[in-house]
């Protein structure tokens, strides 16, 4: 029988060493959360599909794996955590204290074709803040990822920060008929130069405007793409996203991280989403992102009450492949003793030795 | 090091001549070699050689930082990648063709069977026109396929349209204009900026100046 023997595409089974370092690499992300002092949650493996589908928004409907219970009401299973969070934030959180600082670990599942090392069911670690929108909750964010970096001895990584307050600045000034603003999208996402440039010849732009376009996908770096940007470009929104974006790059220069840290507002990827500031994390040996976030203020209105948020989270499946230096993963190596040896076992037990009976 | 996937077969000898006008050269003959992997003479690029339809998956999963493959390919993988220039080669057509006649006329088939090596596109292209359709894959000689009354069209490659014309064929729609691409690793394209900018450039300069001969 095919159930006995096989395993539907896209899951996994971890055992043995790979368990005991995902749980290791979890418990490593979860101590720098509780550092900063994030309390964890454990949401339901389920929820309405409507929660799902009004925070995440189009694009994940495919994806999510839906059924319907005995009361006709259409479930589903989690695609992502960070709606669920917000909801449970608003609907029973109204009365405590901001900031609000949760973490949480597990699972989430998407039918989609398995691909830069997820299944289709893979391991989601993250925060989620809300009720503040400074600076400084943008920063904490970003601190907390360096830090969990640096907890698993990563010492070559990269964030790349931008805003979408910036691009949607000069799209803002910008009236195109929605199929070339999606071309446009689309030639920018690819950074294709060449698709660009004819783009650019078809469309009714100023010669000013077509600069700043062209110039976006170059616009990766340290501070003197701020200052590229800020030549380009003089809406009120952009501007004070460059602004944003300085404030967070001068702290971490601050403190001695601002190799860390790259200025990309060349990204427009994940932008329906975002309200602010967006956030990629990579590291040389993987070519896939390994840690995503932003900021979504937008969110929690879906389910009822507008507070800001900001947050990431980590992909543990593709922190698994690479190297983590610093993460000890135990191995159990009890004490070899007699089969029949049980005093002695507990008593070893009681120690809190590990024990191996010779069966 | 910075690793190029190129594509065995018609577009490896003008790939070739892009990276050795880009001052990327070998030691041997890449095109005719049986090995797979070649260090460039710089010491910074290393080429591997790779079927073409698996250029945008070495690419995309990192094991090459770039590559260079046709759009067709590209589209077919529905690989997340970045396409930062269009190349001057490799320049063809992919297109739906039927036997020539019948192009215009509706089937009496309620559900038009397409023989192709590029399922996705095909199936994409036949769904947002709401035409009922069933793919056939093949791996190779498409245009025998309504020949044999095995499909009523094909979706395929078109570079002079001989092919087509010899088999009593003849082009229906072009889905999209082919050419070749350089596509890189969205993660590569960050972390190895330095190196795929002056890549990228290098290729640029190379292509306006072969297309200014």
């Amino acid at each position: 029988m095919k159930a006995f023997t096989q395993i539907p595409p896209g899951t996994q089974i971890l055992i043995g060493r790979a368990a005991r370092r995902r749980r290791a690499l979890e418990q490593a992300i979860c101590s720098v959360f509780e550092g900063w002092s994030y309390e964890e949650i454990v949401p339901p493996i389920f929820d309405y599909y409507d929660v799902f589908i009004k925070g995440m928004g189009t694009g994940l409907e495919e994806q999510v794996y839906r059924f319907i219970d005995r009361d006709g009401n259409i479930l589903a299973l989690r695609p992502e955590f960070t709606s669920l969070v917000a909801k449970t934030v608003v609907t029973r959180f109204s009365k405590a204290t901001r900031p609000i600082r949760l973490y949480y670990s597990g699972e989430v599942l998407r039918f989609e074709k398995p691909r830069g090392g997820r299944q289709r069911e893979f391991a989601q670690i993250g925060i989620e803040n809300f009720g503040s929108n400074g600076k400084s909750s943008d920063i904490e964010i970003l601190l907390i990822a360096v830090e969990a970096f640096q907890r698993l001895g990563i010492a070559d990584f990269q964030i790349n920060l931008g805003s979408v307050d910036f691009f949607g600045g000069i799209v803002d000034r910008i009236d195109l008929p929605e199929g070339q603003m999606a071309k446009l999208k689309q030639v920018l996402n690819l950074k294709d130069q060449s698709g660009l440039e004819s783009l650019l010849q078809e469309l009714p732009l100023e010669e000013r405007r077509k600069e700043i376009l062209r110039a976006i996908p170059g616009l990766t770096g340290g501070r003197e793409v701020l200052r590229q940007a800020r030549s380009l470009i003089r809406n009120q929104r952009s501007v004070q996203a460059l602004d944003h974006l300085e404030e967070i790059l001068e702290v971490f220069e601050n403190v001695g991280l601002a190799r860390h840290l790259t200025i990309d507002l060349g990204e427009i990827q994940g932008f329906d989403y975002y309200t602010g500031i967006l956030f990629r994390a990579y590291v040389p040996q993987l070519g896939f992102e390994v840690a995503n976030g932003g900021r979504y203020d937008g969110l929690p209105a879906t389910f009822g009450e507008d507070l800001p948020a900001v947050g990431f989270s980590f992909s543990l499946d593709r922190l698994e492949q690479i190297a983590t230096p610093k993460l000890e993963v135990d191995d159990p190596a009890g004490e070899a003793i007699d089969g029949e040896a049980f005093d002695k076992a507990l008593q070893l037990r009681s120690e809190h030795k590990a024990v191996r009976l010779c069966l | 090091m910075f690793v190029i996937a190129l594509a065995k077969g018609r577009m490896m000898e003008q790939s070739l001549d892009l990276l050795a006008s880009a001052d990327i050269r070998f030691s041997e003959n890449v095109a005719t070699s049986r090995k797979l992997i070649f260090d460039a003479q710089d010491g910074e690029h290393r080429v591997v050689v790779v079927k073409p339809a698996d250029v945008p998956t070495y690419v995309e999963y990192g094991a090459a930082d770039a590559g260079i493959a046709g759009l067709d390919v590209i589209l077919e993988s529905r690989a997340d990648l970045v396409q930062p220039l269009t190349l001057d080669f490799g320049r063809c057509k992919l297109a739906v063709a039927a036997p020539r006649g019948v192009a215009l006329s509706a089937s009496e088939n309620p559900t038009v069977r397409v023989a192709t090596k590029y399922p996705h596109i095909a199936m994409e292209y036949f769904n947002a026109r709401g035409i009922p359709v069933e793919i056939i894959y093949l791996s190779g000689s498409i245009e025998l396929a309504p020949l044999l009354g095995l499909a009523d069209r094909i979706v395929d490659l078109v570079e002079s349209g001989r092919t087509l014309r010899d088999n009593g064929l003849e082009i229906v729609e072009v889905i999209v204009e082919s050419s070749a691409r350089l596509v890189v690793n969205r993660a590569s394209y960050q972390t190895k900026r330095g190196e795929v900018l002056k890549f990228i450039d290098a290729l640029n300069k190379a292509k306006s100046c072969a297309s200014s001969i």
